[in-house]
């Protein structure tokens, strides 16, 4: 059996990551946080993961950002969006097309789909 | 002994000049009254020579006196004429024409000649026990006679004649007219003619000269009530002038005659004074009150009977009709004509489209204003479809019976017309009018003016109408634009509200996961309470904070009041950036507020106030896109306070500043405006008593918009 991804999980919202984390640490994966871009951008270099969790909108850097920086980046981590944003789907294609894998949306419907998601992502 | 002739002179004299004033500030643009100005000086010339002749102290005064007495009488019987044949419109005629060229001759006879016309004088009654003596004409010259029995008497005979002809075929107030005014003319020519037997050796005591001053009171009461000689308007105080004058020349005249007559029982200068000196006490204490007096009677018996048309017409052109608040336009409607036409009681009726009846809006003095009268109605049928009035008394004159059903309705109306208010040919409402104070009925005068003014009004009440329906439009459309609006607001609004309902959702579904995959085997159930509790606690805090934003986007939502209310500006502000803030703050757009410390608070409508601030903060957003910064500043200066919008957006090219207050302009791409935000704005704010305008924009720079609200006007007004 594979190893499990290395993850990434940057929002600006404590609670939420913080239940993102629980969950996926208790399930065994490796995987590190952080609520502000720059500091996120710090821990992608750090520990290069298979996948990167972003929320889109957040004061400083936001995700749009990040996802140019790891975008950039060689072999770049598998970026996956889970955001409240929703401007009737145009910032999703728009970031689907700058090589995002996935677009989520808060609340999300379920943690096992952001679970098989994240599985889906680095078994290609 | 009693001068009377000499006194009944004197008193002629000044009511003559009296009727004379009023006539001619009344009506000299009518030819019938500047006649009628010309009779009566020429009567009063008639009355001051005869009193100055009869009392003369000899021979040659008294024939002075009587010539210039004279002067006025000659020419009474031509002015006659000339007057009658204009007040019954009958063409100047050759007959017209000799008369005057006689009365020209005996006139310039009694002028250049001292035998043609007076002759002699000659003092008579010297024997009588009541009358002084007195000078009369005797015996006369050739032209005296001639002027007597032929100008006189058979001419005055002949137009006497000619008018009770012609009220047999005039209408109702001419009828009127000349009933009075040949009753009043037949007594005083008559009556003042009874001079004339002296002149021809008939020794009888001319009493009956009384009635050349007392003519007069007929004359001008025919003028009050039945517009004689087309005298429309009398002034109220020129009539009390005119009668205080008389009333204070009859009691000059009356104590100074009694006591120098039966007190003093002499003629000489002392006993003229005293007299004198008491009179001028009595009218010094009683002119106050006798002016009383007279007000009131007039107001009581002339005036109501009579009412200002022009008055009318002005209050309700300036007044009335330009009134564009439905409920005050009916309601001064009621008071403004019940007060000028001095009526017991009116009422206005519209119709009501969604009880399909007519209603009463406004009355005063109706015994029943519940009733209603619809449409299969006798009496609404009949105006449906003849547009015309009905007027009790014409109906009962011309002896028309009315239903049952009708009469209750005019009963419970107190009216006696009934007006439609017709527009488009559909009558809107119904004037209902009740009777004049006076009792006197409806003229063909009043419907003149009432009948064109109950068309006006229905223009006035469908305009006042519109107005509400208009207004009504207006905030219809206010509140779709704030709506859309809000709709485009949707991103931000969603955002927040779908992070904290990520946040619950996880947690909980994270616990329940954990708690199938075995995850939690190695805690006690003592740590999974705590954990259980610990996500609770989060999951209340989160759904709160959901709950808040949609809190503030329903108030937010909710139509205004309509009502003005103090409020404070940095407050109103908060609020509306609790809205507004979150797609701000996506966008990284920085927000500063500046104001002013201890700004005056405004009196406005809240909501409204609201919807001003977040329409224009919502534009310097749209306009800036991402990564910028809105300035509110608010200042007052003179009493006005000045709030201004600043944003670092692309600002507005010079082409479209002039399009950015008109309806449907929008720069904002399909779907993010309506076009109607600035066109709305700007009505609002006016609504409320402000004024907005671009104060400075720049492209690629930013733009500013200035608001300028006056600081209410009672001090101390604070929000508490």
């Amino acid at each position: 059996m594979m190893a499990k991804p290395r993850i990434v999980a940057i929002d600006d919202e404590p609670e939420f990551i913080d239940m993102i984390e629980g969950y996926f640490g208790l399930r065994g994966y490796e995987i590190n946080v952080a609520v502000r871009g720059a500091k996120g951008i710090e821990v992608i270099k750090e520990k290069s993961p298979d996948v990167v969790l972003i929320d889109l909108k957040m004061p400083g850097i936001d995700g749009d950002e990040v996802l140019k920086l790891i975008k950039s980046m060689n072999p770049s981590p598998k970026v996956i969006f889970i955001t409240a944003y929703d401007d009737g789907g145009k910032t999703r294609a728009r970031l689907l097309k700058m090589g995002s894998y996935a677009c989520l949306d808060k609340p999300i419907p379920s943690l096992r789909d952001l679970e098989a998601t994240v599985n889906k992502a680095v078994s290609k | 002994m009693l001068d009377f002739y000499g006194l009944s002179n004197l008193f002629a004299t000044v009511t003559n000049l009296g009727i004379a004033f009023l006539v001619y500030t009344k009506g000299h643009n009518s030819k019938l009254a500047r006649i009628w100005t010309l009779f009566t000086l020429c009567v009063a010339i008639y009355g001051f020579g005869g009193f100055m002749a009869s009392g003369a102290k000899d021979y040659d005064s008294a024939f002075f006196w009587w010539r210039l007495s004279y002067v006025g009488v000659i020419l009474l019987p031509a002015i006659f004429a000339s007057f009658v044949y204009t007040f019954l419109e009958t063409k100047r005629t050759f007959f017209l024409n000799t008369i005057y060229l006689v009365t020209a001759i005996v006139w310039l006879a009694n002028i250049f000649s001292k035998t043609l016309f007076i002759g002699h004088v000659t003092l008579i009654f010297t024997d009588s026990k009541w009358f002084a003596p007195a000078w009369f004409v005797y015996p006369p010259g050739p032209l005296h006679i001639f002027h007597t029995v032929f100008l006189y008497f058979i001419l005055l005979t002949y137009l006497f004649l000619r008018l009770v002809l012609a009220y047999k075929n005039a209408d109702p107030l001419k009828r009127t007219q000349i009933k009075y005014f040949t009753i009043a003319m037949v007594l005083g020519f008559y009556g003042g003619g009874s001079s004339y037997l002296p002149c021809f050796g008939i020794n009888i005591y001319p009493i009956a000269n009384i009635t050349v001053p007392l003519y007069t009171f007929l004359i001008a009461y025919a003028i009050i009530r039945h517009q004689l000689m087309n005298i429309e308007v009398i002034i109220k105080k020129t009539l009390v002038f005119a009668g205080l004058l008389a009333s204070v020349f009859a009691i000059l005249i009356l104590p100074t005659l009694l006591i120098q007559e039966y007190i003093l029982r002499g003629a000489d200068t002392g006993s003229r004074m005293a007299g004198l000196a008491i009179s001028g006490i009595i009218i010094i204490m009683s002119v106050r009150r006798i002016e009383n007096f007279l007000i009131n009677i007039t107001d009581k018996y002339l005036f109501q009977k009579k009412y200002d048309y022009k008055e009318l017409l002005k209050t309700f052109t300036a007044e009335v009709l330009t009134v564009l608040e439905l409920d005050k336009l009916v309601n001064l409607t009621v008071n403004k004509l019940t007060d000028i036409i001095k009526l017991g009681s009116a009422a206005v009726l519209l119709f009501n489209e969604e009880k399909q009846h007519f209603n009463v809006v406004a009355a005063q003095n109706i015994k029943d204003s519940s009733v209603t009268l619809i449409r299969p109605d006798g009496i609404v049928t009949f105006m449906d479809e003849t547009h015309g009035y009905v007027l009790m008394s014409e109906l009962r004159e011309k002896n028309i019976s009315i239903p049952d059903s009708i009469q209750e309705i005019i009963d419970k109306l107190n009216a006696e017309i009934v007006i439609p208010m017709v527009l488009h040919e559909e009558v809107i409402g119904v004037l209902s009018l009740g009777k004049k104070k006076s009792d006197e009925n409806y003229t063909q005068d009043d419907l003149d003016i009432l009948l064109p003014l109950a068309k006006t009004l229905a223009i006035a009440i469908s305009n006042a109408e519109l107005f509400v329906k208009l207004g009504k439009t207006q905030a219809e459309a206010a509140q779709r634009e704030k709506m859309a609006v809000i709709g485009t607001l949707s991103a931000g609004i969603n955002h927040e509200i779908c992070n904290p309902l990520g946040i619950a959702r996880g947690q909980c579904e994270a616990f329940l996961l954990n708690l199938k995959d075995g995850l939690y085997k190695n805690k006690t159930s003592e740590e999974l309470i705590e954990k259980a509790k610990s996500i609770m606690v989060k999951v209340i805090k989160e759904t709160d904070r959901a709950t808040a934003i949609t809190k503030k986007l329903s108030g937010f939502a909710k139509p205004s009041k309509g009502e003005a209310e103090i409020i404070r500006i940095d407050k109103e502000l908060d609020e509306v950036f609790g809205l507004v803030g979150y797609e701000l703050r996506l966008e990284k757009i920085e927000f500063l507020k500046n104001i002013q410390k201890d700004i005056s608070d405004l009196f406005v409508d809240k909501k409204q106030f609201q919807e001003i601030l977040f329409n224009l903060i919502r534009n310097a957003g749209q306009a800036i896109g991402e990564k910028g910064r809105i300035t509110i500043t608010a200042r007052e200066e003179g009493r006005k306070v000045y709030i201004d919008v600043q944003d670092t957006g692309s600002g507005i090219p010079e082409d479209k500043v002039k399009q950015l207050f008109n309806p449907f302009f929008t720069t904002k791409d399909p779907g993010k405006g309506t076009g109607l935000g600035l066109f709305i704005v700007r009505q609002v704010v006016e609504k409320n008593g402000g004024r907005i305008h671009l104060k400075d924009t720049k492209v690629g720079e930013g733009t500013t918009f200035r608001l300028e609200f006056p600081v209410p006007a009672r001090e101390g007004l604070k929000v508490n």
